[in-house]
């Protein structure tokens, strides 16, 4: 008897189609109907919130804004987060373990919790601010609060944990005999950094930064609580439009442009990465 | 002889008094048997004031009171979703929300005000067929009496007072979004020389004033307040008092607009039109405005009563004196702001592209 094992994904598909597939799906239907105040819609399909998102400056500078401290939280999260990796893949004592676990735990906390201590640190009177006026390198308290700076930041504390676990994965699969063959040869370390593990760990590089990237466009709890009122991304934006203005089609409109913002970059640097590849083989 | 004459005489007392007292209680026991009373209202201290002096009275006549805890702006936003068929019978309103609740009154039925002993303590204007009101809170400039002592500022007076170079990047004023973001926006606006119906002065005039943050929820402006990153906050004097009682020395000052002096914002309860608790939600209004609710609510959270019994009864208390307008001829000269003639709409989205600078 042939058992039907594809049956058994069914109930996931189901579950997965109901709670993300079709609350998206009403979202979007929801986009390209015209608010008429107090949550209320018209009924007829138009396109005036999307011609309003892409002919107005406010729009398109939040939807730049959202990308740009994405990607570079993505960035800042790879150069800290790959080292760190790298470290606790390779140490051979016990000690690596012990770290591991301190990541793991440190991605349980709660984001809320996370962020409010990082105010706290970089408060007035806070141990960076007292730090950096006891060293003289600030005159007045440098804060992270209602500017972009402090959205980065928030951002790459949320992902930090998850960057590094997932780099310490990607290290863990490439051999170090390769290393070790390569310095035997002659590499210097650099050399051997540059040319040995990162062509092979670019594969799960480029998919772990594109999960960073992805979790930071999405992320609503850093930017709303450090862009302090003052500095608006996409997520912040929506929460607003929801919750505050119950304008439903407006910010089905910008969740639609996030979603499909996501899903081109991603897109393009799949593409991108494999011509890069793909020119690299053909050289070599 | 006389001993037992006096504990008969006692005996009867306590007989009679314990009739007397039967007798009371049970023309009220069980009049609300089996009534689940759904009121939509804030979290936090705002609920736990019903929870501890109206849910108790309730319960003791036989129902129960369930909340639907959020901001009036999401507990509006249930009831559109809900397509009006309300999931609670009681809900909190802000005079802000006057548009969408007064002028077509499409989510609300009547109240029955005979059957509210209380309103005799309201003004005439804070309550008519539909609704009641249930506090005033005064939002103020809450300012760090040290940390101004130690700029060498003075008290301020105005929202002006507060554009002084030593005070940039140390202020905290409230998000357009938060509880008392379009009262603040609105008195602002009036200060800078604009109206309801022209934002644009009182925009231009919190950029200039460099806040550190807008804030959203008043708990963030005490932690502020008493790490010492804003020396002085936007904020009803509530949240003030409470920064007070938290160890800050802090103070508040009702802005002068013109000949205005301080800036009021009201709340008023409404009976939901699709409730079916008619009864039960008209006797939680009468209690809501009853004088010892009232004197604790305003105790715990800082807002104002609106029974003036509960004013006056206010005024031994040294802090609240001391911070709150409590004087009726103060109160009635503070800041209304008309959002009749606003449109809440682009004033959010005006706030957006203002405040944000993108």
């Amino acid at each position: 008897m042939n058992t039907r094992w594809d049956l058994i994904l069914l109930p996931s598909f189901v579950i997965i189609g109901i709670l993300i597939v079709a609350s998206q799906f009403i979202f979007l239907e929801g986009s390209f109907y015209k608010d008429l105040g107090l949550g209320r819609t018209g009924t007829d399909l138009q396109l005036t919130n999307y011609i309003r998102f892409f002919t107005d400056s406010f729009y398109l500078n939040t939807l730049w804004i959202t990308v740009k401290t994405s990607g570079l939280a993505t960035i800042f999260t790879l150069l800290l987060g790959f080292p760190v990796a790298y470290l606790i893949a390779r140490m051979r004592s016990r000690w690596s373990m012990l770290l591991l676990a301190g990541i793991v735990v440190a991605t349980f906390v709660t984001i809320v919790i996370k962020v409010f201590g990082l105010i706290i640190i970089f408060s007035a009177d806070g141990l960076i601010n007292k730090v950096l006026m006891g060293i003289g390198i600030v005159e007045t308290p440098y804060t992270i609060i209602g500017n972009q700076t402090g959205v980065v930041v928030g951002l790459m504390h949320f992902t930090l944990g998850f960057g590094v676990l997932l780099l310490y994965s990607v290290i863990q699969t490439i051999p170090r005999s390769y290393e070790e063959a390569a310095q035997i040869h002659g590499a210097s370390r650099w050399r051997m950094h540059y040319r040995v593990l990162l062509p092979l760990s670019l594969p799960g590089l480029t998919v772990g930064a594109l999960m960073i990237f992805n979790m930071s466009m999405g992320a609503f709890t850093s930017a709303a609580l450090l862009g302090g009122g003052r500095v608006f991304t996409l997520p912040v934006l929506i929460q607003r439009t929801v919750m505050m203005e119950v304008k439903y089609s407006m910010a089905g409109t910008l969740s639609a442009v996030l979603l499909v913002t996501v899903l081109l970059i991603n897109l393009f640097s799949i593409i991108l990465i494999r011509r890069l590849r793909s020119a690299r083989l053909v050289i070599a | 002889m006389k001993h037992r004459l006096k504990l008969n005489r006692g005996l009867l007392g306590a007989a009679v008094l314990t009739l007397g007292v039967a007798f009371a209680t049970s023309s009220t026991a069980g009049e609300f048997d089996g009534v689940t009373l759904k009121v939509a209202t804030w979290g936090g201290s705002w609920k736990k004031n019903i929870e501890t002096k109206i849910v108790p009275k309730f319960e003791a006549m036989g129902g129960q009171i369930e909340f639907v805890t959020g901001s009036p702006q999401s507990n509006l936003a249930k009831l559109i979703a809900a397509r009006g068929k309300a999931p609670f019978d009681v809900m909190e309103v802000l005079d802000a929300q006057q548009k969408d609740f007064f002028v077509t009154n499409d989510f609300i039925q009547k109240i029955d005000t005979a059957s509210m002993p209380n309103k005799q303590y309201l003004e005439d204007w804070q309550y008519n067929d539909w609704r009641i009101a249930s506090w005033h809170t005064q939002e103020s400039i809450c300012y760090n009496r040290d940390k101004f002592k130690e700029l060498g500022l003075p008290d301020p007076i105005t929202y002006n007072d507060l554009s002084h170079p030593k005070l940039a990047g140390r202020l905290s004023i409230p998000d357009i979004t938060s509880g008392g973001g379009l009262a603040n926006v609105g008195a602002m606006a009036h200060a800078a020389g604009g109206n309801e119906a022209n934002i644009g002065p009182g925009l231009e005039m919190i950029k200039r004033l460099n806040a550190l943050k807008f804030w959203s929820r008043g708990g963030e402006v005490v932690t502020q307040l008493q790490s010492g990153d804003v020396y002085a906050a936007v904020v009803h004097s509530g949240w003030c008092v409470r920064a007070r009682n938290a160890g800050a020395n802090v103070m508040t000052a009702h802005p002068k607009i013109g000949s205005k002096v301080g800036v009021h914002k009201h709340g008023w309860l409404v009976i939901m039109k699709s409730s079916e608790n008619v009864k039960a939600a008209n006797w939680f209004l009468n209690e809501y405005n009853d004088a010892d609710f009232q004197l604790e609510y305003a105790r715990n959270s800082g807002v104002v009563p609106v029974n003036s019994k509960a004013i006056s009864m206010l005024k031994s208390d040294p802090v609240l004196a001391e911070m709150l307008q409590l004087d009726p001829e103060l109160i009635a000269n503070e800041l209304r702001v008309d959002y009749s003639k606003a449109d809440i709409s682009d004033w959010n989205d005006k706030w957006n592209r203002s405040v944000s600078g993108q």
